[in-house]
Parts: structure tokens; C-alpha cells; sequence
């Protein structure tokens, strides 16, 4: 791990390694509490103004 | 930004990211989901605590495994990787509690010059979004690329 987390370190770029098991979350509705929370604040304020 | 990180593991989408909080507690899976929002381009970023026996995950478990800060930087780098993959989206957070909302402040405020480098950043106050000030206590953060990308790099 901590070679890892140094090699990661060094690079400014994430790296990120695909994992197909992952999948099976994808569709799932894991934090949909918090989505239905960011939904009501952002029907209301919408997008920043330009 | 070039923090101590811990290594990301996606699915090919790069919605749903994974990785392994290593401190005081051992070793603890966490789970970094990206979900769309009824507005347009507009993901709502959560994470949380994923119980390795059941596959059940939890936004609202505190750790406490003593890096918080790398747990952070890791956030971070899934981020840049979600937007280096869709380039015009804009990502929602907020804390699943005003403490862990907080935490994500101070989070984004000690490393705010590098992430405005990278990102336009927005703090919602009193119903609106504000560009992002140091020492204002917001309920929700609002980031968006900027343009001139590095790309991420996938294994």
C-alpha cells in the first residue's frame, strides 16, 4: 500500500484502475437520499448566474 | 493536486468509484458514487462507508480512522478524474450533516488556490451561489472544470 500511495503521489494525474465488479452499484440507489436533498436545493437556486 | 491519496478503482463509466481507507480502525472500503440530478449536467456527489460483509453502504458512518485529510485528497482525485471524463458537467456536494459539511469546507479552503486552478468553485449561502470565499460557512459546494485538461490515466 504505502508504495502505491507513494508512486500515486508522485503523479499529479489520478490513476485510476477499472474494476468490473463495480458495476453491480452503478444502477443501484445508494445515496438516494442525498440525491432527492440535492434535487429539492437545486429546483430552488438552480445554477450559479453568469 | 499532488496530496496523499489513496489508489481509485472504477467502473468503466467512472460513476462509481472504490477505495480502501487505511488508518487507525484498519482497513475500511468506501464507495464514491457521481448520480445525475434532475438538472441537466448536474451530478450529485456522495460517499460513504461500504460493509465488506454485506455490501451495504452508509453515508452517514463516521470513520474516524484518523486520515480524514487523504480521504479527502482521494475525493478529490476521483473528481478530476469524473470531469476528465465529462467535461461540462457541474458536481454537487454537501455533507450529510452540518459537521461533515464543515469538514469538506476546510477541506476546500486549505487547498482552495490549487483547486481554483483546476475548477470554478461556488459556495450556496442564503439561497445562492456565491464564487467561493474563504471564511464563509456554506451548505452546499458547487464545482465546474475549467478547461486545459491532463487526462487521467486508467489501468
Amino acid at each position: 500500500m504505502t508504495t502505491t500511495i507513494k508512486k500515486l503521489n508522485s503523479n499529479n494525474i489520478p490513476i485510476v484502475r477499472i474494476d468490473n465488479k463495480l458495476e453491480s452499484l452503478k444502477n443501484k440507489p445508494i445515496f438516494q437520499q442525498k440525491v432527492n436533498k440535492a434535487n429539492e436545493v437545486l429546483r430552488t437556486v438552480g445554477l450559479p448566474k453568469k | 493536486m499532488n496530496l496523499p491519496r489513496y489508489e481509485l478503482k472504477a467502473e468503466k463509466s467512472l460513476i462509481i468509484f472504490e477505495f480502501i481507507s487505511d488508518g487507525i480502525k484498519g482497513q475500511i472500503p468506501k464507495i464514491i458514487k457521481f448520480d445525475e440530478t434532475t438538472l441537466k449536467d448536474v451530478y450529485n456527489l456522495a460517499f460513504g462507508y461500504k460493509d465488506s460483509e454485506t455490501g451495504e453502504i452508509d453515508d452517514k458512518v463516521v470513520s474516524n480512522n484518523g486520515d480524514s485529510e487523504q480521504v479527502l485528497a482521494t475525493v478529490v482525485a476521483a473528481v478530476y478524474a469524473f470531469t476528465d471524463k465529462y467535461k461540462d458537467v457541474w458536481v454537487y456536494a454537501t455533507g450529510s450533516n452540518v459537521a461533515r459539511t464543515r469538514l469538506y469546507q476546510m477541506g476546500i479552503s486549505k487547498y482552495l488556490n490549487e483547486i481554483k486552478h483546476d475548477f470554478n468553485v461556488f459556495g450556496l449561502l442564503d439561497g445562492e451561489w456565491h464564487k467561493y470565499q474563504l471564511n464563509t460557512n456554506y451548505t452546499a459546494f458547487l464545482v465546474k472544470r475549467k478547461e486545459k485538461l491532463s487526462k487521467h490515466t486508467t489501468l
